[in-house]
């Protein structure tokens, strides 16, 4: 009986269990590293190593809620990575024209993978691993196997940029008003509609909560360069894509595509164009993290993004997302990203071998999948 | 030692208290064949996983004596043993397989090491199929080279090898072309002169009367009588298996028959898997206004497969015509029926139904969330405002909107699901089984709804094995049988007897036109008929 409480409370607080699982991976390395994991400057560093993987995480949970897989993304986000450095470099194109077509591009190759998955029917396992080898080569032939450099400051910009302090804090009052002012609608509208509105002091405590994290990661970040510019990419695709997820009707289809395909064609859903709409919004996913990794390393290298794929999937899955489709959190999967990245770089500051951190990594995503799996309540 | 090879004495078996089979005796001797008869649902097909012990001695009351002891099998391997071999209705075989290997599946012949014996095989599967009088099949070839006529014989063939001395055929006719029939018929004849004893379940009466020796009627689990097949015709097994007077469980309400709103045309399905064979054959039907339209019809008879071509989700392959108020109707896909009016509850909620990882209110409001979108957001509140009236429209049982609607009981959820095409605001609405699985009260609240619904001039297409439901909220009843449609009824002083003597009579013929007299009725296309 005991038992089963514990498992109800566990699949209801899965947030909390993952953020505590962070907590004790922090506490673990602070200890190891007698505080240097947790100095603003390796936090900084964290969150921009987390921000390619981040970003591929927020199309990649979209998928696999809807029931698919795309092994291709780390292919995908090479062979944009290596495209952009192309335009960059050798053809020299002002920056806001080589992100444009790179964008463009991107989507263009998700709606083809989601094509041939929704409308031609190959199954998406095969079209990704398909995708991963085409991508990969595309990209070999493109860059002639070499790594293109340097690109230009602008462009580097987005990968290693920081904002101002005062920048920085305008944005962190800028989310704190979102909140607030989300919370303030959500409790009118409810009002409207004659239905039950919570009491005023979770409200306030909510938001009291949000506004102490906010000034604290702002402070974290400004006491070091300020906030990195991928990190905040990676803000603002969190907050678009919980957005999209939990508040429109695409994202609610996402969710009913995924769980009973069939009951949702019956119900007058255009299937096809949902699971179509997912792969266009992986492939531009791919654009940008391609884009923040060739600024990153100021360069277009032919092995880039090699296994993102996996790491995306892997984050996806540590955050909760259901394999069977269904269910999942855009912000689960930002927290698995989190995750991995913390192993990676606190291993690292460790200097433990390259072959233990794998073999970590993949343990952890085992460890996490199978406590999914077996609170799951019996279904 | 007993004169009979089995017999069954006083069977109950029970699922959650509710008692599906309540006291039945069957006696079989060797080489006889008893025909096991009884409407949708009576408690043939629970009575034959007892014999087979797909439900195993134990979980049921009564005793079965094999040879006049005491059989007390604990799975389907220990009946086999005994040499009670049951072939379903859906066959059991690998189609990619040779004849042979299906036959020996889980029994193969081996050499050491393991490695497959195919001469040794080979040799005996040939002799088998001589046995069964079809030695052209050759029986190294894949089963899927062969139609399903054959297919039922290599199942034949695989019980024969087991040493099979009952033989439970479980409505094997279903897929069978007529041809085909005659075939199997002539094999259970050899079958039962070689001393093997049959148990033939089916539909078809003419087969039954046709091949078996004895007749044996359960109706809601009882055993009703065991008759010799000499003293019976098939009206008389009609009388045995529908019994009952119909009682006034369902209050019909008055409600105005309007004009002509659908009329559907030629509708042909065919199989998924074996694309000759036609599921529905050239059906036509209208429909009116606030008319509530029974189809009616044994399993397997095409009912489902016909609303399903209507609302454009039949799987296979399919022709039909569609106007809805005399206007030619694209209805190739749901989205376009329910964008025209034409909505459909499926027949099988868990998989068509339901979307199990959303919530109640989500479900309810799945086929029409643009309604409830600005620039794509959804108005959380306007939906829940919605979901909250039609919960209390519906008298749904659930505690909040948000409970997950796998939590909700069968009946609740199948309310759910039709709360979701409601307020779709149907012109005509399919109902496929819409009260299978759900309790009584819920079924009250149901036909409270259809009739409700009814009187709002909503048409309606109700498809439902459960005759007495049929009959009671019609206003007009088809009935099909084996694809096509034998018979048009007006509900009026309409018997069981008689919607089952037109489902089974393989020569009746009917057309399914709504016979209300008004001159609006009659467009052009009416030359169709």
């Amino acid at each position: 009986m005991k038992n089963i409480n514990f498992k109800q409370l566990f699949s209801q607080y899965k947030l909390m269990a993952l953020l505590i699982a962070i907590a004790i991976i922090w506490a673990f390395f602070s200890w190891e590293t007698e505080g240097g994991f947790v100095s603003a400057r390796n936090l900084s560093n964290l969150l921009r190593q987390m921000s390619v993987t981040g970003i591929l995480a927020c199309g990649m949970v979209l998928v696999i809620i809807a029931g698919e897989i795309d092994l291709s993304v780390g292919s995908l986000l090479g062979l944009l990575g290596g495209v952009a450095a192309v335009l960059d470099v050798t053809r020299g194109m002002p920056l806001p024209l080589s992100l444009s077509i790179v964008m463009v591009m991107g989507l263009a190759l998700g709606l083809f993978n989601g094509y041939l998955t929704a409308y031609l029917r190959i199954p998406s396992f095969i079209v990704g691993l398909g995708g991963m080898l085409a991508f990969r080569g595309i990209l070999l032939g493109v860059t002639g196997g070499q790594t293109i450099a340097p690109v230009s400051s602008g462009m580097v910009y987005l990968g290693q940029g920081y904002l101002s302090a005062g920048v920085g804090s305008s944005v962190g009052i800028a989310l704190f008003m979102i909140a607030v002012l989300l919370t303030w609608r959500q409790r009118t509208n409810r009002a409207q509609h004659g239905l039950p509105v919570a009491p005023m002091w979770r409200a306030v405590a909510r938001i009291l909560i949000i506004g102490l994290v906010l000034s604290g990661f702002v402070r974290t970040l400004n006491s070091y360069d300020g906030i990195p510019v991928p990190v905040l990419l990676l803000l603002a695709l969190l907050g678009l894509f919980s957005y999209i997820a939990s508040q429109t009707v695409f994202g609610r289809r996402i969710y009913s595509v995924g769980s009973n395909m069939e009951a949702t064609r019956l119900s007058g859903v255009n299937v096809k164009a949902v699971k179509l709409w997912i792969f266009g919004i992986m492939g531009t996913m791919c654009a940008l993290a391609g884009l923040v990794n060739t600024a990153r390393l100021a360069a277009g290298s032919p092995s880039a993004g090699t296994s993102g794929e996996l790491d995306a999937i892997a984050a996806c899955f540590i955050g909760g997302t259901s394999m069977r489709g269904g269910s999942g959190t855009v912000y689960g999967a930002l927290i698995g990203a989190l995750v991995m990245a913390s192993l990676d770089n606190g291993m690292s500051m460790l200097d433990v071998d390259t072959f233990w951190q794998m073999i970590v990594k993949g343990s952890i995503l085992i460890l996490a999948v199978w406590v999914d799996v077996s609170t799951r309540s019996g279904r | 030692m007993s004169d009979y090879l089995m017999e069954m004495k006083g069977i109950v078996k029970a699922f959650d208290g509710v008692r599906a089979l309540n006291g039945i005796d069957i006696k079989i001797k060797a080489g006889e064949c008893i025909g096991l008869c009884g409407e949708n649902g009576a408690g043939k097909s629970t009575l034959m996983k007892v014999l087979s012990a797909v439900y195993p001695y134990g979980s049921w009351e009564g005793e079965i004596l094999w040879e006049g002891k005491p059989l007390m099998a604990s799975s389907v391997r220990d009946t086999e043993a005994a040499g009670i071999v049951i072939i379903h209705q859906e066959l059991m075989l690998v189609p990619e397989l040779s004849v042979a290997e299906n036959i020996f599946m889980g029994h193969e012949l081996t050499l050491p090491g393991g490695r497959m014996n195919y001469p040794a095989m080979y040799r005996r599967a040939s002799e088998l199929m001589q046995e069964l009088n079809m030695p052209d099949i050759n029986v190294a070839l894949p089963v899927m080279n062969y139609g399903g006529g054959h297919q039922q014989l290599v199942e034949i063939a695989k019980a024969l090898n087991k040493k099979a001395r009952l033989l439970i055929l479980d409505e094997p006719s279903s897929s069978l072309t007529s041809s085909e029939i005659v075939v199997l018929l002539g094999i259970i004849r050899d079958l039962k002169a070689k001393g093997v004893a049959c148990v033939y379940i089916s539909h078809k009466l003419d087969e039954v009367a046709a091949i078996c020796d004895t007749v044996a009627v359960i109706r809601d689990g009882r055993h009703i009588a065991t008759t010799p097949m000499d003293e019976m015709n098939i009206d008389r097994i009609i009388t045995q298996m529908v019994g009952r007077e119909l009682t006034a469980l369902y209050p019909k309400q008055e409600h105005a028959i309007g004009e002509r709103v659908l009329d559907v045309r030629h509708v042909t399905c065919y199989d998924v898997d074996n694309p000759q064979r036609k599921r529905v054959d050239d059906v036509s039907f209208s429909l009116r206004k606030g008319e509530i339209l029974g189809i009616a019809g044994l399993v397997g008879a095409g009912r489902t497969e016909l609303v399903s071509a209507l609302f454009g989700s039949y799987p296979g392959r399919y022709e039909a015509e569609v106007w809805i108020e005399g206007e030619r109707a694209d209805t190739r896909s749901p989205r376009k029926s329910i964008r025209q009016g034409l909505c459909m509850v499926p027949e099988d909620r868990k998989r068509h139904g339901i979307v199990p990882d959303l919530s109640v209110g989500q479900n309810i409001t799945l086929a029409v969330l643009d309604d409830f979108s600005r620039y794509t957001r959804i108005d959380s509140a306007a939906e829940l405002k919605t979901v909250g009236d039609e919960i209390a429209r519906l008298q749904l049982k659930t505690a909040s909107p948000h409970l997950p609607i796998t939590s909700l009981s069968g009946g609740n959820q199948q309310k759910a699901v039709l709360s979701k095409m409601l307020l779709a605001r149907p012109r005509i609405l399919i109902l496929d089984e819409p009260t299978r699985g759900v309790d009584v009260g819920a079924k009250a609240e149901i036909y409270r709804l259809i009739a409700e619904l009814a009187r709002q001039g909503v048409a309606i297409i109700m498809v439902s094995s459960e005759m007495a439901e049929v009959l009671s909220i019609s206003d007009r009843v088809l009935v099909m049988g084996e694809g096509v449609l034998r018979g048009n009824f007006i509900n009026k002083d309409l018997t069981q007897e008689a919607v089952l003597a037109a489902a089974i009579n393989p020569q009746a013929r009917a057309d399914g036109d709504s016979p209300a007299s008004d001159a609006a009725g009659a467009h052009e296309h009416m030359e169709f008929i």
